[in-house]
C-alpha cells in the first residue's frame, strides 16, 4: 500500500478541460503523472461503457471533465455527462466499488491552475482509497 | 477603365494596417473570400489589446482561445501575407491603385527557422522580446502555441554577448546582421485598424496614480486578476502584497471631457469593463472583498448588457455609488486610500477608505495613429478620430481608405468585429473581379487507398529542443514504440513541426509506404491540422494521424519526475498507436454552393446588404413583408449628427429597385424552408395575390428589424399632448409653427425599457431625446426642455451633443425606477410631477408636449415565425441570437445564416448599415467557395443495428437525427455538429462519431491498462 501509484483516467472535453490541461503545461504547473488524459469532443460524448471498461481494465479512478455549466459548446453535453456519471456511480456502489472513484468535474479552458489542482486532489483521494478491488480480483 | 485592366495583377490586394482583433477579422474575411491581403502590425506578434485581457464581458470567457486557432498558418498562408514590426511610411496613388511604402524593423530571428523552442529565452532572457505566458503583458492564453507568428524576436541592444546568443539557438535562426527592410507594395484599398491607446492618468495628481501604488488602471487590475499576470493570479495590493478587502472603481477617467487632456467623448466600453472586473472579483472572493463602483451614468446599452448590470447588482452584490470622488489621498503612515465624495441626494462630504482603487481609463488615439492618418491622408476630427461618412462609419474622407475598431472611435469587441467585417466588405469592393482560382486546382495529390492494407504505422517523436528532450530520453521512447504492434518506423524528429522535419516525415511516409502516423509532440489542439495537411501532401488520408501530447501534458507538467514522465510518455504514445491502427480514411463532407442570396427584410439594413452583394455579382432575392421598402427609416427625418435620412433612403430604394441582380418581393411571407447550408430552398407567398413560390439560395440574411415600442403608459395615445420621440421628430419637421408656441416640453426616458417586463436598454433613446431637444431649441430658443432620465447613455461621440444640450439649458433630472414621474391630463396640456432629489420635493411642470422615449422592442410575431421556419435561436427578449456575442456578432449558429440591423438588437442607422456591410462580407466568405466543406467529425448510423427507438432524436441538442423512410435513424452530416451525444446515448451502439469512434477510445483505455492486467 505504501508504494501504491493509482492509475487514473481523465476523459477531457476538447473545448475546455483538455485545453486547461495544455494550459497547465504552458504555465508549468506540476500535477501527478498518475492522471492519463483521453480527449473527447464533448463531455457529452462520454459513454457509460467507456467508464465501466476503464474500471474493468483496472483503473483506480476515473473522472470526466466538461465545461462549466452553461458554457458547453454543444449546449448541454456537460449536463448529460453529469447525469451519466451519477448513474455509473450508483452502479459502482452496487457492484462493490466506492463511487468516489468516479467523478464529474467542470472546468473552463482558461483554468490551468484548477486543472492541476483537480489532478492532484483526485490522485490523493484515490491513493487514500487504495487500489481498485477489481484489479485485486483480477490478480487472484 | 482601360487602366485598371493593365494593373489588374498588381492591384488586387488590400493592405490591412493593425493586427489586433479588428485587423485580424478584416484580413480573415478578405482571405476567406479569396482576396489577397497584406496584414501589417508594428508589434512583434499580432493580437493587439485583447491579448492583455484575462476575460471578456459578457461571457466572462477567454475569447482569445476561440479566435487564436483561426490564425494558424494553414488558415492564412494562401491569401494573407503577414508582416510584423512593420509600419506605413508613405502612401501615394488613389483608390484602386495605391502604392505604399512599408518599413519593417529587424527581428534578428529568421521566422522560417524559429521553432519557438525558447532556448534563447532561457539563456538570455534580457535579449528576447517575447515571454508568452510568463510576462505580465502576455495574456492567459497567448501562450506561444497560439502566438502568431510563432517566433521570438531579439532586442539586440540589450545583448552583451551576441555570438553566444547566436550559438544557443539549435535551429540557427538568430541573425544579428538582420537589417530594416523597406518595401513597396501596390494595393487597391487600405483598411486602417491600428487600435487606440488608453488614457494615461499620471498627470492628474488628485488621483494619485503616479505616487500611490494601490491606485491602478483598469487594464492593470485585469493583469493582476489574471492567472498569467505578474502575481500569478493572486489578487494583491501592489504596496503590501496582501489581498485587498475593499476595492473601488472610478469611472470616466480620461473620458467625457472631465479631466485635463481627457477626450470629450464617452469611451463606450469602460462601464462594462468595470462591471466585468467587479463581477470576476466577486466570483472569486465573494464576501471577502467589497466592490464599489463610483459612476456618473452606467452605460450598459449593448445587447443584453443591462442584464449584466442587473446581475452585478442583484446576484454579486456589487455596490454602485453615483458620484465622482473628489480625490484619492493616503493619510500619513497608513496604507488605506481615502476617497472623498458627495452623493447626489446630499450636500455632505463623505470619506471612505479603500485598499485598492481602479481607474476606469478611457480610449485615446495614439501619437502613432495620428501620424499614420497623416501619412495615409485621411482627415481627423477634433478628438483625433477619423472623420467618417454620415451613414457609413468605416468610410473615411479619402476614397479607398477604410477604418475599423477603436481607431474609428471608442468601442467594445463585438462592435469592432462588426466594423472590421464591414471594412472588409468595402475594401473588397475596390478590387477588380478575379474569379479564376489557379491555387486550388494544383492542390490535393491523389490519395492512396489504404482501406485494405494492414496498418503500417510510422511513429515520429519530437524532442522540441529541451522541452521534451530535456526531461525524457527521446531515444528510449523511440525504442519502445518500435516494439509495438504494427509499427513499421519509429524515429526521433527533433522539432517535428519545423520545415525540415515535416519534409522528412513526408518523405518517410512515401518511401516506407506508411498508412498510419503517430506524432509524439505537443497538443493536437494546435498542431493536428498541420500534420493532417502533411499526410494529405504525402498522399494518404488526412484523418490517419493521431498525436500523443507528450509535451504540454507530460514533460511540461512532470519535469520534476523524469522517470514517471518517461513512463507516461511511453503510455501515451502506445495509446495513440493502438487508436490510430483503428482509424479509417474519412472524407470531408462537401456540398455544392448555391450562390444566390435571400435577404429577409427590406429596411435600410436589408437593402444595404442586398446592394453590396448584388454589386459583387450575386443574385439577391429581397423579401419585405410590407408593401413598401424602407422599414422604420421611413419615419425618421434626421440623425443626431444632422444626416438627412429621407434623402439617403430614397436614393437607396431607387438603387435597389433598379438593380438587375436584385429581385424585390413585397408583401412577402416566408412559409417554408428546407435544405442545408449552401443549398437552401425557401418557400414564400408574396404580392397582392399572395402567390406561392420557391427560391433556391445558399445564404440567408435576416434583416427583419425591430418595432417602435408603444407601451400603455403616461397617457400615450390618450391625449395628443403625449407623443413618442419618433412622432415628436416628425411633428417638429411638419409643424414648426406650433413648436414655436411651446413653453414647456418634458421628455421621459426608459419608457418601457429597463423595466422588469423588458429589462434591456433600447440604446437609441438617449441620443433621440438629445436630438429632439436640440431641434426644439433651434426652433424655439425660449422653450424649457426637461429630460427625466435614469442614466444618460450618450455613448461615444454622442456625448458631445449631450454636453451641448446641457450648455443650451436643457434641464436634466434623474428619476428612479421605484419613483417614476406621474402624468395627469390638464386640458390640452399635461401635468408632469417628478421628485427632485436635490430639492428633496415633488415638482410639477405643466407641459405643452410630453415626449416618451419608448425605444424599440423585437418584432415578436415576425421573429417567432421566422425562428420556427428557419430553426434559429432567439434571445429572451425576442431578438435573433448570434453565434458568438463577442467574436461572431453577425453569424448565426446555423451556417449560412446571418443577422444584421435591429433584428439583432436596437441600434442606430449608422450601426445598422455597418452590420449590413459586415454581413455582406461574412456572406462573401461563403459565396466565394464553390463547395462547402463540413468536416469529417460527424455521427453516422448503422441502419442494421438501429431499432428506431428515438433516443438519438431526443439526445441531439440540434434536432438533427430523424427516422427515415426505411425505418431507421438518419443523421444528416451537413447538420451534425459532431458532439457525439447521440453516440453515447444509443442503447444499440448503432451510431459512431467519426474521428472519435468507440473502438478508438476503447483501444486507448485498453492499451493504457495492458501492462497492468498482463
Amino acid at each position: 500500500m505504501e508504494n501504491f501509484e493509482p492509475v487514473i483516467v481523465a476523459f477531457c472535453c476538447h473545448y475546455c478541460a483538455y485545453t486547461a490541461a495544455d494550459m497547465a503545461g504552458t504555465q508549468r504547473l506540476p500535477y501527478p503523472a498518475n492522471v492519463k488524459i483521453i480527449r473527447i469532443p464533448c463531455s457529452g460524448k462520454i459513454d457509460t461503457l467507456h467508464i465501466v471498461k476503464a474500471f474493468e481494465k483496472g483503473a483506480d479512478g476515473v473522472y470526466v471533465a466538461g465545461c462549466l455549466e452553461g458554457d458547453c459548446h454543444f449546449k448541454n453535453g456537460n449536463v448529460k455527462a453529469a447525469k451519466r456519471v451519477a448513474y455509473v456511480q450508483k452502479y459502482l456502489e452496487e457492484i462493490g466499488l466506492e463511487s468516489e472513484r468516479l467523478e464529474m468535474v467542470n472546468i473552463s479552458a482558461g483554468m490551468g491552475h484548477r486543472f492541476a489542482e483537480l489532478a492532484s486532489t483526485m490522485t490523493e483521494k484515490i491513493r487514500k482509497l487504495g487500489p481498485s478491488p477489481v484489479k485485486a480480483a483480477a490478480a487472484l | 477603365m482601360q487602366n485598371s485592366k493593365i494593373n489588374q495583377n498588381q492591384n488586387n490586394k488590400v493592405l490591412v494596417v493593425g493586427g489586433g482583433l479588428g485587423g485580424i477579422r478584416t484580413a480573415l474575411d478578405l482571405a476567406e473570400a479569396k482576396k489577397d491581403v497584406v496584414l501589417i502590425d508594428n508589434d512583434y506578434t499580432i493580437g493587439g489589446l485583447m491579448t492583455q485581457l484575462d476575460r471578456t464581458f459578457p461571457t466572462n470567457n477567454c475569447d482569445l482561445c476561440t479566435i487564436a486557432p483561426h490564425l494558424s498558418e494553414s488558415n492564412r498562408e494562401d491569401h494573407i501575407e503577414l508582416l510584423t514590426m512593420t509600419t506605413v511610411t508613405n502612401v501615394t496613388g488613389e483608390k484602386g491603385n495605391f502604392s505604399v511604402t512599408l518599413t519593417s524593423k529587424p527581428r534578428y530571428i529568421n521566422l522560417e527557422r524559429c521553432t519557438a523552442c525558447g532556448d534563447c529565452l532561457t539563456h538570455f532572457p534580457e535579449c528576447v522580446n517575447f515571454h508568452p505566458g510568463l510576462d505580465h503583458r502576455a495574456p492567459t492564453c497567448m501562450r506561444y502555441p497560439q502566438a502568431t507568428p510563432q517566433a521570438y524576436s531579439i532586442d539586440l541592444e540589450k545583448c552583451t554577448d551576441v555570438q553566444a546568443l547566436v550559438k544557443i539557438c539549435p535551429a540557427r535562426a538568430i541573425n544579428p546582421d538582420d537589417m530594416p527592410i523597406k518595401r513597396q507594395i501596390q494595393c487597391a484599398s487600405i483598411v486602417l485598424s491600428p487600435g487606440a491607446s488608453v488614457f494615461d492618468p499620471s498627470h492628474l495628481d488628485y488621483l494619485g496614480y503616479k505616487n500611490l501604488p494601490d491606485v491602478v488602471t483598469s487594464l492593470e487590475y485585469e493583469r493582476i486578476l489574471s492567472a498569467s499576470g505578474p502575481t500569478g493570479g493572486k489578487l494583491i495590493c501592489p504596496s503590501t502584497g496582501k489581498q485587498p478587502k475593499r476595492v473601488a472603481w472610478i469611472q470616466c477617467i480620461g473620458s467625457r471631457g472631465l479631466q485635463k487632456e481627457a477626450g470629450a467623448y464617452c469611451s463606450h466600453a469602460c462601464c462594462m469593463f468595470a462591471l466585468k472586473e467587479a463581477i470576476v472579483t466577486k466570483e472569486r472572493f465573494q464576501d471577502d472583498i467589497e466592490t464599489t463602483i463610483f459612476y456618473m451614468d452606467m452605460r450598459t446599452f449593448g445587447k443584453d448588457y443591462e442584464l449584466y448590470l442587473n446581475r452585478a447588482k442583484n446576484d454579486y452584490g456589487v455596490r454602485f455609488l453615483r458620484s465622482r470622488p473628489h480625490s484619492i489621498l493616503q493619510p500619513e503612515g497608513k496604507t488605506d486610500l481615502l476617497l472623498t465624495y458627495t452623493k447626489e441626494d446630499s450636500t455632505k462630504q463623505f470619506e471612505e477608505e479603500f485598499d485598492m482603487v481602479v481607474l476606469s481609463t478611457g480610449f485615446k488615439t495614439s501619437e502613432e495613429s495620428r501620424l499614420l492618418a497623416q501619412r495615409v491622408g485621411i482627415e481627423l476630427n477634433s478628438d483625433f478620430f477619423p472623420i467618417t461618412e454620415e451613414f457609413n462609419p468605416v468610410v473615411t474622407t479619402k476614397p479607398g481608405v477604410y477604418v475599423a475598431g477603436t481607431f474609428e472611435g471608442p468601442k467594445d469587441i463585438p462592435e469592432t468585429m462588426v466594423q472590421a467585417s464591414a471594412a472588409a466588405c468595402m475594401a473588397a469592393a475596390d478590387l477588380p473581379d478575379i474569379i479564376d482560382e489557379p491555387k486550388e486546382l494544383q492542390e490535393a495529390p491523389v490519395e492512396r487507398d489504404v482501406s485494405l492494407e494492414e496498418p503500417k504505422v510510422g511513429v515520429f517523436i519530437c524532442d522540441c529542443g529541451e522541452n521534451i528532450g530535456g526531461i525524457v530520453n527521446v531515444e528510449n521512447l523511440v525504442a519502445h514504440a518500435a516494439t509495438l504492434p504494427y509499427v513499421a518506423v519509429a524515429k526521433a524528429e527533433g522539432h517535428g513541426c519545423s520545415r525540415t522535419s515535416m519534409e522528412d516525415i513526408c518523405q518517410t511516409i512515401v518511401e516506407e509506404g506508411l498508412n498510419r502516423v503517430v506524432i509524439g509532440g505537443c497538443s493536437p489542439r494546435t498542431h493536428q491540422e498541420k500534420f493532417q495537411d502533411l499526410l494529405q501532401k504525402a498522399g494518404i488520408n488526412r484523418y490517419l494521424v493521431d498525436i500523443a501530447n507528450i509535451r504540454d501534458q507530460v514533460t511540461w507538467v512532470h519535469s520534476g519526475k523524469p522517470k514517471e514522465a518517461e513512463a507516461k510518455a511511453k503510455e501515451l504514445i502506445a495509446m495513440s498507436i493502438a487508436s490510430v491502427v483503428r482509424a479509417q480514411p474519412l472524407t470531408d463532407h462537401t456540398l455544392p454552393m448555391n450562390k444566390n442570396v435571400l435577404v429577409v427584410g427590406g429596411g435600410v439594413t436589408g437593402m444595404t446588404a442586398s446592394l453590396k452583394l448584388a454589386e459583387r455579382g450575386y443574385q439577391v432575392y429581397l423579401a419585405e413583408k410590407n408593401d413598401k421598402l424602407g422599414g422604420i427609416a421611413n419615419h425618421l427625418v434626421k440623425t443626431l449628427e444632422g444626416g438627412d435620412v429621407q434623402a439617403y433612403l430614397s436614393s437607396m430604394v431607387e438603387k435597389v429597385k433598379s438593380h438587375k441582380k436584385i429581385q424585390v418581393m413585397t408583401r412577402a411571407l416566408i412559409v417554408d424552408h428546407s435544405g442545408m447550408p449552401g443549398m437552401f430552398t425557401t418557400g414564400m407567398q408574396s404580392g397582392p395575390q399572395m402567390f406561392y413560390k420557391q427560391i433556391e439560395h445558399g445564404i440567408t440574411i435576416l434583416a427583419t428589424g425591430a418595432q417602435s415600442n408603444r407601451p400603455d403608459q403616461y397617457l400615450l395615445g390618450k391625449t395628443p399632448a403625449v407623443k413618442t420621440q419618433l412622432e415628436t421628430q416628425r411633428y417638429l419637421f411638419e409643424h414648426p409653427d406650433k413648436v414655436k408656441q411651446w413653453e414647456n416640453v418634458v421628455m421621459i426616458q426608459c419608457v418601457g425599457s429597463r423595466t422588469p417586463e423588458n429589462p434591456n436598454c433600447s440604446r437609441i433613446c438617449c441620443q433621440n431625446a438629445i436630438k429632439n431637444s436640440l431641434a426644439i431649441l433651434d426652433l424655439n430658443p425660449e422653450a424649457r426642455v426637461f429630460i427625466l432620465y435614469r442614466d444618460m447613455r450618450t455613448y461615444g461621440f454622442q456625448e458631445e451633443y449631450y454636453q451641448k444640450a446641457r450648455e443650451r439649458g436643457v434641464i436634466f433630472v434623474r428619476y428612479d425606477l421605484e419613483k417614476p414621474p406621474v402624468v395627469e391630463e390638464a386640458g390640452s396640456q399635461v401635468d408632469v410631477t417628478y421628485y427632485d432629489t436635490i430639492l428633496g420635493m415633488d415638482i410639477t411642470v405643466t407641459a405643452d408636449t410630453l415626449c416618451l422615449s419608448t425605444g424599440m422592442i423585437a418584432d415578436h410575431d415576425t421573429n417567432e415565425e421566422l425562428s420556427r421556419v428557419f430553426k434559429l435561436p432567439r434571445t429572451e427578449d425576442g431578438y435573433f441570437l448570434e453565434d458568438h456575442v463577442k467574436l461572431r456578432p453577425v453569424d448565426m449558429p446555423v451556417p449560412g445564416f446571418f443577422v444584421a440591423g435591429t433584428a439583432h438588437s436596437p441600434k442606430l442607422i449608422r450601426e445598422s448599415v455597418t452590420q449590413a456591410n459586415a454581413v455582406a462580407a461574412r456572406a462573401q466568405t461563403m459565396l466565394a467557395r464553390d463547395q462547402i466543406s463540413l468536416g469529417a467529425a460527424t455521427a453516422k448510423v448503422d441502419g442494421k443495428l438501429c431499432a428506431a427507438c428515438l433516443i438519438c432524436v431526443r439526445a441531439c441538442p440540434f434536432n438533427v437525427p430523424y427516422i427515415n423512410a426505411d425505418g431507421y435513424s438518419e443523421i444528416d452530416p451537413a447538420k451534425c455538429h459532431g458532439c457525439g451525444m447521440c453516440v453515447a446515448e444509443c442503447p444499440a451502439k448503432a451510431i459512431q462519431l467519426m474521428q472519435f469512434e468507440d473502438d478508438r477510445i476503447l483501444a486507448k483505455v485498453e492499451q493504457l491498462f495492458e501492462r497492468i492486467t498482463a
